[in-house]
Parts: structure tokens; sequence; C-alpha cells
């Protein structure tokens, strides 16, 4: 059995308290509702439990290894779901979106939640609204320089949080 | 190679990255990176980030909904059931590699053995709940034994951790517990209930799961079956 297995209940505990939040978080975006998620998420832990002693911290981070039992675990609910009666005979099944673009569309929010309001404020501004420097300077009352910088460090500090999350492109 | 000029330019970097830099400054810019392998590293790596932005949703940047407190509480429950419950799965898991003819051969076999003189116990029974929602499945094996019948019920498509609350309906009628189980979403292996009711006279099992009730017919005394045809009913 690898060091840092999750074999006791004290381990499964620890990782609840230090992921459950991104998990459930995760869960809600993708199930949209929070019954679901939160079956998803404890389904989630007892699945890590039941394979605890394959978990190898060596390989790859618990936050990685949990985020890949939980997408399995929404990948069966939706399918769970999707032969429910209700769903299938009201015939207006929610447009979801693929998993994998779910995954990373969360990654990033959770990163952006992560930087600092700054930060994120000019990149929301510029970017994702297509406003121009000037304008935003001029109602955050600082010089366009510094939206300017505001978005490089931005970026560096999504680039560092992104990197923390475990994300590898 | 760093140069004074790295730091005027470097704050461009992120307008860069972002595609938001006039033509003039682009023009510039480029032409210190084809310079500098230090900030062409930097501006690649922040591209690399820019592409990922897309997928964001800015409506989505406000705090994530947090679980309830009461789900570390059940979580922890559920983990510590589980470990309860470990010796039990591993019996139980032994027990249905042997499943079908072999087992009950070995059953009858072994019970012959056991109770010389007695009655071999009849075979065992495969049970299908009909009247159930769709996409829900409830099917029960039932063995004979010596202390009555064995029950191992497979249930799937309902709601993890709903209680089922299982019962042998007897000869004359009454249902007699066979106990309870908590259905696990994901979990595969059967629930193993028994009641001291010999299979032989059982005319029905009965479920009681989510506020409904569903029944199946044993079909093993067929006398009993004609006698007073038992209704499939869910409520």
């Amino acid at each position: 059995m690898p060091p840092g297995a999750l074999t006791r209940e004290r381990d499964v505990r620890e990782a609840y308290a230090a992921h459950a939040g991104e998990l459930y978080g995760f869960a809600m975006r993708s199930l949209g509702d929070s019954g679901l998620a939160e079956e998803a998420v404890q389904e989630t832990f007892l699945r890590a439990w039941r394979a605890g002693e394959r978990f190898d911290p060596q390989i790859g981070s618990l936050r990685t290894w949990l985020f890949a039992i939980l997408r399995n675990v929404v990948i069966d609910l939706g399918r769970a779901r999707a032969v429910r009666p209700g769903v299938a005979e009201g015939g207006v099944e929610p447009s979801v979106e693929p998993l994998d673009e779910a995954l990373l569309a969360w990654q990033v929010e959770e990163a952006m939640r992560r930087i600092g309001e700054q930060h994120r404020q000019v990149l929301v501004e510029t970017y994702y609204r297509g406003r121009p420097y000037a304008e935003v300077a001029e109602e955050l009352g600082v010089p366009e320089g510094t939206v300017k910088s505001r978005v490089y460090y931005g970026l560096r500090a999504l680039r560092v949080v992104l990197e923390e999350m475990g994300y590898e492109d | 190679m760093k140069t004074e000029s790295c730091r005027e330019w470097r704050e461009s970097l992120g307008a860069y990255a972002l595609g938001h830099l006039p033509d003039d400054e682009r023009a510039g810019l480029e032409a210190h990176l084809d310079g500098c392998a230090e900030c062409r590293a930097e501006a690649d790596s922040l591209a690399l980030v820019s592409r990922l932005l897309p997928h964001g949703d800015p409506e989505r940047f406000g705090p994530a909904p947090a679980p309830p407190t009461a789900l570390a509480g059940r979580v922890a429950a559920a983990v510590a059931a589980e470990r309860r419950d470990g010796r039990r799965r591993r019996r139980l898991r032994l027990g249905l590699a042997f499943s079908g003819a072999t087992a009950a051969a070995a059953t009858a076999a072994l019970a012959i053995f056991i109770l010389p003189g007695g009655s071999a116990p009849g075979p065992e029974q495969h049970l299908t709940f009909r009247s159930v929602p769709q996409g829900v499945t409830i099917a029960a094996t039932l063995n004979p034994q010596a202390f009555g019948t064995e029950i191992h019920m497979y249930v799937k498509g309902i709601r993890s951790g709903t209680l089922c609350r299982v019962f042998m309906r007897g000869p004359g009628g009454a249902d007699v517990s066979a106990g309870t189980f908590r259905y696990r979403w994901g979990g595969d292996e059967a629930a193993v209930l028994s009641s001291a009711l010999d299979l032989s006279r059982a005319r029905a099992l009965v479920v009681h799961a989510g506020g409904h009730t569903f029944v199946a017919p044993i079909g093993g005394d067929k006398t009993a079956m004609y006698d007073k045809p038992q209704q499939e009913a869910t409520t």
C-alpha cells in the first residue's frame, strides 16, 4: 500500500475538509441540482474510500484523483437521470454541456474566484466585456497604464492558480 | 538577454496575450520579443492562459455554492457503515462466486450431508418485481436454508440512501419482516437478508421503499398461488 493511501476514516475526513467544497461546486455546476450534487459528492468519497488503497500520491494529487472519480460519478448520475421517468417522458431535457468542457469551464471559473478582486475586475471588463482600456481606467479612477499592468499581473496570477489546481495543457 | 527595455515591455504582455494591443505597440513589442528569449517565454506562457479564458463564464465568477454542513456527517457515516459492512461484503462476494447451478448443487449436497434423513431443500428461486417505475429494477434470489430462507436483494435506479424494508408473506397472509437495507447508488452487490419462514411456505416477497410497496408472488408453491392469487401492487 503506498504511503498516503486513503485507508483510514480520518483520511477521508481530511480529504473531505480539503476538497468537498470544490467537488460540490463542480457537481452543482454540471448537475444543476443541490440534491444530486450532494449525492454525487457522497458517492465520490465512498468510491474513493473503497479504492483508497490504490491511491498513490506519487502518481497524482488527491484533488486530481477525486475529480476523476467525481467526473465518472457525474456521468453515471446523468445516465441514471436519463432513464428516470420524469425526464424521459417530459421530453424537455435541459441542454447538457459536454462534461469535459464543464470541467474546463469550472477550473477557469474557480481560478478566477481565487485571484484578487482588482485583477478579476480588469479581466472581466477588458476581456469578457470587451471594453476599451481608457474607459475602464476612467471608471476605476486609475491611469490606463495601471489597467494594462493589472491585466498582465491578473493573467500571471491565473497561471499560478491553474498550476496549483493541477491544470496541465 | 534581459535589458532595461524588458521592464517597459513586460507590462504590455497581458494586453498582448489577449490581443488588445494597438498595432503600433504590438509591432514594437514583437520586435523586442524576437530578440529576447525571456520575454518570449513569458508571452508564450500567458498565451496558454489566455486560450483558456473563453471557457469561463463571467456570470459564474461569483462565490461558488458551498455544500451543506450536514453533508460532512453523512459522508463520514456512510464511510463508517461501509467499513463495518466490509467483512460481510467480502463474504458475500465469495458467496456470489459460487452462484448459479453450482451453488444450488453445493447447497443441496451440503444440506443432505448435514441433515441426513431430512428433506433436501428445493431449488433457489429468482424473482423480478414487475410493477416498478421505469428505470427501476428490483430483483431477488431466494435460497432455501435449514433456518428458513436466505434473500439476496438487487436494487437499481432508486435514490441513493433509500431505506428498503423487506417482508415475506406467510401462508396466512401476514407479512413477516426479513430485515432492512439501504440502497447505495453505484453499489452492485446484493443485500443479504434472512427470514425464518421456509421458502416452501412463503407466498410473496414484499418490499417497502420510498413510500411505495412492491409485491412479487413466490411461485414455488403453485397451489398457494392458485388458491388465492397474489395481486402485484404498487401503491
